[in-house]
């Protein structure tokens, strides 16, 4: 069920990485993709295991949040992990029969890159969306863009229509799931048929939500203008976003972590 | 001939500290040929219950008999049961989307997969028993009023003639001429194909007003369930259901209390009245 | 004079040539409670969204506080005196967290970060929704999402709330909540402009105006309203079933079970003496 996507919700808490700085958890998240997408070994890849699981622990998101929030990627790491279990050409091979070979690299390049969007998706949603709500979020993205402002690009604009995005993810999966259901009531087929008859079972469903999303936009303007809106003219924010001394101590570690994947990477062992 | 339902249950997030009892071992039967309304507070289960009808949901234990067949037995097949249980959603406005009226119509016979004559027989009808304009077909659905949408799409389920007729809140939101427009299209519906209807509603005195039967749901189990006159004349527990009785209701309650009348099962005001004036007091 | 006053007051929407209110005059006092009621296309959504100054009149004038809406360089001050709250309760909320949500418009106003808390807590209270302030937005019933929406306009601290049709989308119980809300505003001073097609909701209200066709049809206590029935009828618009009994045996309005079982004892009583 579409229902089931927690991808950029917001999991109130008061663990240590939410009451990180969201400035430093962007910081952070750069660090962590740089450090994802080093990796190359396998002893580098049992680090970045290690170290996901880490930043879960200390979020105290439950394991099962986590979980489910890749059961949507299912299809996607599934593909993945069989297109390089088959197409990889390697010189080991472990297995034969008749044209389809697998080799040794291709059962490594498949783990590989299943660790590695996995950890992709877990980090980002538990250093930033879980953790950081929208708003400290936008403010943290709109604070880091600052000098950006100077040459003319409407930061604040930029980061409100980010949050607001955010925000309206999981009524519009709802409205989604609605829709549908009504559309199926209707003997709407979305599950037969070639990839045009596939594609045009998609308009019922598309249309509605298309103009249901405008009409919500354009509500949501008038009650944001009522609310004294004015695009960040003046803004004050209740909560102050201080910098505190761990938040850096945060921030080196991730660097150092990131450094280590290098090294990790020159050790090589023999399987 | 009956939409049956017997022990059936639905649990949503089994094995998981989330688990939620929808719909506790419920044993129901829907006659044919009458209006069912279905009452009770959110969270009681009405809208699961509603979505169990035509197969949208399945229920996680217990039998779900449409004219004596199990609706689960060929699930392949379920497509079908839609075409038999049409099932109106609340807000159905919302699930609008073609050029015209006619079209958005004729979305629901198209998929059955009639001929075009047939369509077009059915669309006239529906949009008749709605009371949609024939001029209006050619307009596009998103030009109309909110009331008016909410009829193009009950039609677009009517089109479909099927042998029962769920409606989830067709009336929620609208203004009284709204809703009655709705309402009486839900009674032309009825009598003119001798349908069958499940009218899910908040509303006790509408529900009071346009059911034969009622059937009061409350915590995921059935609270009572008989006809009209049934349901009313135990005014004490449904006073206890913390539903919201009509007002007339509540008035003749009252009146009982104080040794005013004799009787308190009354949900209509013209009843209401015709007790008022058997008293010889109230005809000058 | 009163807190917002209405003078001749027409809008016409763009593209159309009738005009969906024409010429209304009307004043609402300070600390007043009213509902405006009228069956679809009566013109009372626009009338609502007139009077706090979301559309400026194409004819006519408003003053609110003795401030025009036309004026742009009133629109501030206004928009601060005059909040509204909108139907669809999903679509006002603009933050995933209650008490940030609630924050929005102090935070826009530039209000010092520890006053802001205060304006939050306080407006969270009234509305009964305090230990909420953690949640996400999301999860909340339809009741307790409109009453988000109130608190974030209580939290600018205004003179007056307008409600258009803010409880058409909710269940008896949420609308029981709102009404009731409404009720504990206006007791502490706040000026109240509700619009809605419930009656009963209606006749909670100091005052009524029904509008027909753009025009004020009727305006006066709901007592005085409800007790033209036939009128209402015409307007196609429902009475609350105890006033309709009342009127066809020609007894005097109620507008509650409760009081409407008072006046046929009173009637009983008289007649068997």
């Amino acid at each position: 069920m579409l229902k089931d996507i927690t991808l950029g919700q917001y999991f109130p808490g008061d663990s240590i990485l939410h009451r990180t700085d969201a400035r430093i958890k962007i910081l952070m998240l750069i660090v962590y993709l740089v450090f994802v997408l080093c990796a190359k070994t396998a002893f580098a890849f049992g680090f970045v295991v290690i170290a996901t699981g880490l930043l879960v622990i200390i979020s105290e998101i439950p394991l099962k949040t986590v979980l489910k929030s890749l059961k949507p990627l299912l299809f996607v790491l599934l593909f993945t992990a069989v297109i390089n279990l088959f197409f990889a050409n390697g010189e080991d091979i472990l297995w034969q029969w008749k044209f389809i070979k697998i080799y040794r690299e291709g059962i490594e390049n498949a783990v590989k890159m299943v660790i590695r969007l996995t950890s992709l998706v877990t980090g980002t949603s538990v250093l930033l969306t879980y953790t950081t709500s929208p708003l400290d979020l936008t403010d943290g993205i709109e604070r880091l863009l600052v000098p950006l402002k100077k040459i003319g690009v409407p930061v604040h604009d930029f980061a409100m229509m980010m949050s607001i995005a955010l925000r309206f993810i999981p009524t519009l999966i709802e409205e989604t799931d609605k829709i549908i259901s009504a559309q199926k009531a209707r003997g709407a087929d979305f599950e037969s048929g070639n990839i045009f008859a596939r594609a045009k079972a998609l308009i019922p469903i598309l249309v509605p939500l298309f103009v249901s999303a405008y009409r919500r936009a354009f509500e949501l303007a008038e009650a944001m203008e009522c609310r004294c809106y004015r695009s960040g003219v003046g803004k004050t924010r209740m909560k102050v976003i201080k910098t505190r001394p761990a938040d850096y101590i945060f921030l080196g570690m991730s660097i150092i972590a990131c450094a280590g994947i290098f090294f990790l990477n020159q050790v090589v062992i023999p399987l | 001939m009956s939409l049956k339902l017997e022990n059936v249950s639905v649990v949503y997030g089994e094995g998981t500290p989330f688990r939620k009892i929808a719909l506790d071992n419920i044993n129901i039967e829907f006659p044919k040929g009458k209006i069912t309304g279905i009452i009770g507070h959110t969270g009681s289960g009405k809208s699961t219950l509603a979505q169990l009808l035509n197969g949208l949901n399945k229920p996680t234990s217990g039998n779900i008999y449409l004219d004596g067949t199990d609706i689960w037995e060929k699930p392949k097949e379920i497509s079908k049961i839609r075409f038999k249980v049409g099932l109106a959603f609340q807000y159905p406005e919302y699930q609008l989307f073609e050029e015209t009226v006619g079209k958005d119509i004729a979305f629901g016979p198209k998929n059955m997969g009639l001929n075009d004559n047939e369509i077009a027989l059915r669309v006239a009808e529906a949009a008749k028993l709605c009371g949609i304009p024939e001029d209006s077909l050619n307009r596009s659905p998103f030009e109309l009023s909110g009331g008016q949408k909410r009829r193009v799409a009950i039609a677009g389920v009517m089109a479909m003639r099927p042998e029962y007729l769920v409606l989830d809140e067709p009336a929620a939101g609208l203004d009284p001429v709204g809703k009655t427009d709705i309402l009486n299209g839900i009674i032309n519906y009825k009598n003119e194909t001798d349908g069958t209807v499940i009218l899910i509603s908040h509303s006790m005195e509408d529900v009071a007003k346009y059911s034969d039967m009622i059937l009061v749901l409350k915590e995921g189990k059935v609270f009572a369930h008989g006809s009209v006159e049934e349901i009313f004349s135990d005014i004490d527990s449904l006073a206890n259901s913390s539903l919201d009785l009509p007002q007339i209701t509540r008035l003749f309650h009252e009146l009982k209390k104080r040794g005013l009348s004799e009787r308190d099962d009354v949900y209509t005001v013209k009843f209401g009245e015709k007790l008022l004036r058997e008293k010889g007091i109230f005809n000058a | 004079m009163g807190f917002i006053q209405a003078d001749k007051l027409t809008y016409t929407y763009e593209g159309n040539l009738v005009p969906a209110v024409k010429e209304v005059s009307l004043s609402f006092k300070k600390g007043s409670y009213t509902a405006i009621i009228g069956h679809n296309g009566s013109g009372k959504s626009t009338l609502a969204k007139l009077l706090c100054g979301i559309f400026t009149p194409t004819g006519g004038k408003v003053l609110i506080d003795g401030m025009d809406t036309a004026d742009e360089d009133n629109m501030a001050s206004i928009r601060e005196k005059c909040g509204m709250v909108f139907q669809n309760p999903d679509n006002q909320i603009v933050s995933s967290v209650v008490e940030e949500d609630v924050a929005f418009a102090p935070e826009n106003l530039g209000v010092e970060p520890a006053q802001i808390r205060k304006a939050v807590d306080e407006a969270l209270a009234a509305v009964g929704m305090t230990e909420y302030a953690h949640h996400s937005t999301y999860k909340l019933s339809g009741g307790q999402k409109q009453r988000i929406a109130i608190a974030g306009i209580l939290a600018m601290n205004p003179e007056c709330i307008v409600f258009d049709e803010a409880t058409a989308m909710l269940d008896p119980a949420g609308r029981r909540e709102i009404s009731d809300t409404m009720r504990k505003l206006n007791d502490r001073g706040i000026t109240v402009i509700t619009v809605t097609h419930h009656m009963n909701e209606a006749a909670m209200a100091d005052r009524i105006v029904v509008m027909n066709k753009g025009e004020v049809a009727m305006d006066g206590t709901p007592r005085e309203i409800f007790a033209r029935v036939d009128e209402l009828r015409k307007l196609s618009l429902a009475v609350p079933q105890v006033t309709e009994l009342l009127y066809d045996l020609g007894l005097p309005a109620a507008l509650h079970a409760k009081e409407a079982a008072d006046v046929i004892e009173e009637e009983i009583k008289k007649k068997c003496l």
